[in-house]
């Protein structure tokens, strides 16, 4: 358990460390930088947890995390109500998307999970591109007094809470049982796991903080536009960084996170237009073939071979 | 003819041969026995190519077999009935038995193979529009074996074609086999049904436990007494 | 006049349709022999359509002549793709391919859009040849050249297929491959080759769909997806291994869009979730699968 004890107190010390920065650091484009990176890591790990650790395959969580975005952005801007309200009231949001394709879906195989994420993704980012086409803009008060340090905080607030969710829930039996589904559904099933519940409930927390992260994005936003919610590229992202950062693991999508805005800002200086898009598909499609274990897989292989090394000296 | 020579097999890692060797003779039926999982399968689809040996040699009339892909090893002559038949089932028996002389050369005598095959089970001619998925066990039995004949094989191999049928179609398919082997095709028969298999081959070997454990003259097998302890008392089902 | 809208209406539906089902019969096609189911399906369409506009924008081929051509070019860079990406999981365990060719899939789907933006830019594109915006009436009803041509086009390529998959050899060797690969390999049937010509074969049929859509709409890089979910809704109304019924199922999809269209307009887009959540309630097997 000393392990336990060195993980946690690192954990803690990291978070700590990132409550101070914005006492310190007074750039923008730092604070800017983490604020994305914790998005992400909120976004990432969201996805880690069904696509991840219960094995199935969300192609559409854009879906869940502009309904929360959308939900949060009206409930808070539009309806004047307090800011924790928004947040949940997106989560719930995009629980409610989730239930709509999980229920059906889940109950048939695998393939139609798949195929009616995407299909939601598109059909919501179509609908809300036609019913609300106009840019969504702060009004002049608010950007008036706006401020990064309190969207940093609340950013930090969500990364941490899904990351401790899913670490937790990683170690619980619900989570032993998204191993064994994703392993062997059939055999999960036979051994007494009801898979449909457990997926269901999976589903459920995982859309659940994705709209959490929604809600991290409309606080954040200066302007929008709704359909621009529900853009594929919120869903490639969170899948790019959880397999390059290294899938069904806890740290890979923190490291990917890290790993992917750092990338994603060098690139987007030296390369035209969206082709750091392009780079990253290519990153993603040498990691499933070659390196399915990211770059955590990568670390490790790296770490053993200099242990070894160690013990023969 | 058929020479398989100290073969080792594995599933992926775990090992299902060891030293293997068989022959087969040209216008020989030979017979391999031995009991569920003891690896009987695993040599067929060794020497048809579906599984790679990781030692030891299969030679088919000087050409060496082991590393060669299923469809070469079917274009040099040698075909497999697989196990549970393994028929096409949403195709008719007619493309079923088409598919059988897919091979180019097959297939340009494939008239004349079917008026053989058609004699040899002529329900299947009957049956020739119907879908292979709803036909009896027995029926598709006998279609199994004759798509595998359409490639016009020199070496035909049947594994376990008596499996889940009633007796008196078993010997009906035995006799078919029979006359396949008397047509000039060598046979290779696979089986879990002892008795009926020793009464039909001229030559045995018995596997246990993914090793050849006897071989022999199939009279003198019948007739030995640990063969007549181990596989005849419940051989015969 | 109601008669003559719904008949107007219903043309419109059955030719669009015509394209849904031709797009969904390619992905089905892939689907159905080897589990792949190609989320990229539409990017090759994108493709398509580009070819089709350069060879009519610089060489003045029409965009019908030039399909042969879009056809052939397609079959040749899906069989690379298939070769390069997917050839190394084709022998995985089926659940494990299912997946990581789904993940691939979606690679492409990250880059194709990208690269053909930055080689052609954003701008639409549309096939316009000289009889583009012609129509004729026929019974009351204004048929236009162009889709017409679209709908006979689908209709040809569909028979062609169905032809190709029932009386060659190589289109039962097909078959009996997807029903049982490893007796297809016991009857000398190359299953390696088989799939990659059916791969190719898939994305050449989404080539020709985007030839279709570049006629009747515009091309931009950013078409794959839209078209990809169509093709997979349709899919799912046909029923997930009927491929002949992917083409009927993409008509009734496109007569039923057309339809709603009068009455919810925009909110047409929806239809297809609506359409989609119903067959997973009511009818998972489809409209033509097995139960």
């Amino acid at each position: 358990m000393a392990s336990n004890w060195k993980q946690f107190s690192t954990s803690g010390g990291i978070i700590v460390l990132l409550i101070l920065v914005p006492l310190i650091i007074t750039r923008t484009d730092i604070i800017t930088w983490l604020y994305l990176t914790l998005l992400y890591i909120a976004l990432s790990q969201s996805w880690n947890l069904i696509g991840g650790y219960a094995g199935q395959l969300n192609l559409g969580h854009a879906a869940f995390f502009g309904a929360g975005a959308l939900a949060a952005r009206y409930i808070w801007l539009h309806f004047g109500l307090p800011l924790p309200l928004a947040i949940l009231g997106g989560g719930l949001t995009a629980t409610i998307f989730a239930m709509i394709i999980g229920f059906p879906a889940f109950r048939l195989r695998g393939i139609y999970f798949v195929i009616g994420t995407l299909v939601l993704a598109e059909i919501l980012r179509l609908v809300f591109y036609t019913i609300l086409p106009e840019a969504d803009v702060m009004p002049m008060k608010f950007l008036g007094t706006y401020s990064l340090v309190p969207r940093y905080y609340l950013s930090l607030l969500i990364a941490v809470l899904t990351v401790a969710a899913v670490y937790w829930i990683s170690r619980s039996r619900l989570g032993l049982g998204l191993m064994s589904i994703r392993e062997d559904e059939d055999a999960a099933e036979a051994s007494g796991v009801n898979t449909q519940r457990y997926k269901l409930l999976a589903f459920t927390i995982s859309t659940f903080l994705a709209g959490l992260a929604g809600g991290i994005y409309a606080y954040y936003s200066a302007a929008f536009r709704a359909g621009g919610l529900f853009e594929p590229v919120w869903t490639f992202d969170a899948v790019i960084i959880v397999f390059v950062g290294g899938v069904g693991t806890i740290l890979g999508p923190i490291i990917g996170s890290v790993f992917f805005v750092l990338l994603k800002q060098i690139l987007s200086l030296y390369l035209p237009g969206g082709i750091h898009v392009a780079v990253f598909g290519v990153l993603f499609i040498i990691v499933v073939l070659f390196l399915p274990g990211g770059l955590i897989e990568l670390m490790t292989k790296f770490r053993k071979r200099t242990s070894v090394g160690e013990h023969l000296h | 003819m058929l020479e398989v020579d100290n073969i080792d097999v594995y599933h992926g890692d775990l090992q299902a041969l060891w030293n293997v060797s068989l022959k087969v003779g040209e216008g020989e039926l030979v017979s391999l026995i031995g009991a569920n999982g003891t690896g009987k399968t695993t040599i067929v689809e060794s020497i048809s190519g579906l599984l790679t040996p990781a030692s030891g040699t299969i030679i088919f009339n000087g050409v060496r077999l082991d590393k060669e892909p299923s469809q070469r090893v079917v274009q040099l002559g040698i075909c497999l009935v697989p196990e549970e038949r393994g028929i096409f089932p949403g195709m008719s028996v007619l493309e079923n038995l088409e598919l059988g002389a897919f091979q180019k050369k097959s297939r340009k005598v494939k008239d004349e193979t079917f008026k053989f095959v058609y004699e040899l089970f002529p329900i299947l001619k009957d049956r020739s529009r119907q879908v292979a998925g709803t036909l009896s066990g027995g029926e598709q039995q006998m279609l199994a074996i004759g798509r595998g004949l359409m490639s016009k094989p020199k070496l035909l191999m049947l594994d376990e074609p008596s499996l889940g049928l009633a007796p008196l179609i078993v010997k009906t398919i035995f006799e078919a086999i029979r006359e396949i082997n008397k047509s000039g095709v060598s046979i290779l028969l696979v089986e879990q049904n002892v008795r009926a298999a020793l009464e039909l081959a001229k030559r045995a070997y018995i596997i246990e436990n993914g090793r050849i454990v006897q071989q022999g003259d199939a009279t003198g097998l019948l007739s030995n007494e640990q063969v007549k302890d181990a596989y005849l008392g419940i051989g015969s089902v | 006049m109601i008669f003559q809208l719904l008949a107007q209406t219903l043309v419109n539906g059955i030719q669009i349709g015509a394209m849904y089902g031709l797009i969904a019969v390619g992905l089905s096609l892939t689907f159905g022999v080897m589990k792949i189911l190609n989320v990229a399906h539409g990017e090759f369409l994108m493709v398509g359509g580009y070819i089709a506009f350069w060879l009519f924008t610089l060489y003045d081929i029409d965009p019908l002549l030039g399909l042969p051509l879009v056809a052939i070019a397609l079959f040749l860079l899906g069989a690379a793709f298939y070769q390069l990406l997917f050839s190394s999981l084709a022998r995985l365990h089926e659940e494990i391919k299912m997946k990581n060719t789904l993940l691939v899939a979606f690679g492409l789907f990250l880059i194709f859009p990208q690269v053909s933006r930055w080689l052609w830019t954003a701008d639409e594109r549309a096939l316009t040849p000289a009889y583009s915006g012609e129509s004729f009436p026929m019974l009351g009803v204004q048929c236009g050249y162009v889709p017409l041509c679209g709908l006979v086009v689908a209709v040809v390529v569909i028979l062609g297929l169905h032809l190709l998959l029932t009386k060659t050899y190589f289109g039962k060797s097909v078959r009996g491959t997807t029903e049982n690969w490893k007796s297809a390999k016991l009857m000398g049937i190359n299953v390696e080759r088989t799939y990659l010509i059916t791969f190719a074969l898939g994305t050449a049929l989404a080539g020709i769909a985007g030839v279709l859509v570049g006629m009747t709409q515009t091309v931009t890089p950013d078409i794959g997806m839209p078209w990809t979910i169509k093709a997979l809704i349709v899919l799912v109304l046909a029923g997930i291994g009927s491929v002949g019924g992917a083409f009927f199922a993409g008509v009734i999809l496109g007569v039923i869009e057309a339809v709603s269209a009068i009455f919810i307009g925009p909110y047409t887009v929806a239809l297809g979730m609506v359409i989609f959540l119903l067959i997973l309630m009511f009818r998972p097997q489809g409209l033509f699968g097995k139960a």
